[in-house]
């Protein structure tokens, strides 16, 4: 066990871990931070993304100890004053949310893809959101929905 | 367990020297931590994280040798100005690797060091001729890419020993290159067979320097110098291309014999010559060739 300093949603923890702990289970169990979804764990459904110093990465193929000293951003962070981000209130407006599974994952993607690049094209934002896996296969109002913001 | 970030070079090595054989490695970890749900890391490791080591993460030129830091990642090679320009191949075959989740931290010594197959990075490495650069206790070395892998999944890499970086010559810009992947899928696919091509076309169109590097064709990676050398001072034209791609049929079927897979292999694989090749000369138009 170790003891480490995470950075999540600009809210410093200290927190004692296993060294070869996931960031997934330390955000989901040490810190309760449920909205990051446990999927395959092998990174390959995208369910549990956070954006890690500005750039979305699987929170299962990350160490909790390899982020300490980064910035970890969770869907938990992405509303702000009680306010939805506009890319979760467009995902509401279009209907892109089924079982809800993979939207935590799916609105982190489409919120850094918005931060880097303000007004996507189609492309970009399917292979942003490529990584992220929706098993009710909703792609079309997602794709719609992430548009619509950049066309604001 | 323990855990420890290095922060430079001579890091690594002093771990390397006071925790021997227990230290084990680890980047970006989409190889690693996957590894590690089948077989767990060993009680007493000594996991050494590289993923931010500074001497590690550098693209740069030196002269007309381009090199890479080990711990670069898939995505940062990607978008990666210079790489675009001087290895446009590399650059393509990095944005194909699964998805932005692990090209965000998948790293390039991770790829070539994991060693499989499929590995998506080494057939442009290949074609570009490139060295692969060792640091470890008993000094520095450097191999050709061509000769850092023993089989699959073993690199030739000592204990006590990290890939540092990757070096290769500058392309000219008249140079023609492609790579091209083949998946089950666009996304997250891993490469059923892939292609690296790269060569210098003269004015008249006829191809010089033919550079060919296929990827989980062969049980061991290399060029393919029997269609190399077939395409030397050749016409860039389909015909050709055509028949290049027979060679390496015919070649993959002489070391690996006739397999369950060699009815699909055999014709996808010499399609994929011709249609890499193609690309690289720029007569494809898409669809089928």
């Amino acid at each position: 066990m170790t003891e480490i300093t995470l950075n999540v949603n600009k809210k410093e923890y200290r927190l004692t871990v296993s060294e070869d702990a996931l960031l997934l289970d330390v955000l989901r169990n040490n810190l309760g931070l449920t909205g990051t979804k446990r999927g395959c764990e092998v990174g390959e459904c995208g369910a549990c993304t956070v954006i890690m110093d500005g750039k979305t990465v699987n929170s299962c193929l990350v160490l909790a100890v390899q982020a300490q000293g980064s910035e970890i951003r969770t869907i938990e962070g992405v509303a702000e004053n009680g306010k939805l981000h506009p890319v979760q209130q467009s995902f509401l407006e279009y209907d892109a949310v089924q079982c809800g599974f993979c939207t935590p994952g799916m609105v982190l993607s489409a919120v850094s893809l918005l931060e880097k690049k303000a007004h996507p094209e189609e492309t970009e934002i399917k292979e942003a959101i490529a990584g992220n896996l929706c098993r009710c296969t909703g792609y079309q109002p997602i794709v719609k929905a992430i548009k619509a913001v950049g066309e604001k | 367990m323990h855990y420890y970030r290095a922060k430079n070079l001579k890091d690594i090595l002093n771990l390397f020297e006071s925790e021997g054989d227990r230290v084990h490695l680890i980047a970006g970890g989409t190889d690693v931590l996957v590894e590690a749900r089948q077989k767990p890391l060993p009680q007493d490791a000594f996991l050494l994280d590289i993923s931010q080591t500074a001497d590690l993460r550098h693209i740069n030129e030196q002269g007309q040798t381009i090199h890479i830091g080990a711990s670069v990642t898939h995505q940062e090679l990607a978008e990666s100005a210079l790489i675009r320009q001087s290895a446009p191949l590399l650059a393509q075959a990095c944005r194909q690797i699964g998805s932005l989740q692990i090209r965000n931290r998948g790293t390039l010594g991770g790829n070539i060091c994991n060693a499989s197959p499929c590995a998506d990075t080494v057939p442009p490495l290949l074609a570009l001729n490139a060295n692969v650069h060792i640091a470890g206790l008993q000094g520095k070395r450097t191999v050709p890419v061509a000769e850092f892998f023993d089989s699959p999944y073993h690199p030739l890499l000592n204990n006590g020993e990290v890939v540092s970086a990757v070096s290769f010559a500058k392309l000219e810009p008249t140079t023609r290159t492609a790579f091209y992947k083949l998946g089950r899928r666009k996304a997250l696919a891993i490469s059923r067979i892939n292609m690296a091509v790269v060569f210098k076309m003269t004015e008249e169109g006829f191809l010089e320097d033919v550079r060919l590097a296929p990827g989980s064709v062969f049980p061991a990676w290399h060029r393919v110098s029997e269609a190399e050398t077939f395409l030397e001072n050749k016409k860039a034209q389909l015909s050709v291309f055509e028949e290049a791609g027979k060679l390496v049929a015919d070649k993959m079927i002489a070391i690996s014999g006739r397999r369950w897979s060699t009815p699909y292999k055999e014709p996808v694989v010499a399609a994929l010559v011709k249609r890499t090749l193609a690309i690289a000369a720029g007569v494809y138009k898409g669809g089928k060739l």
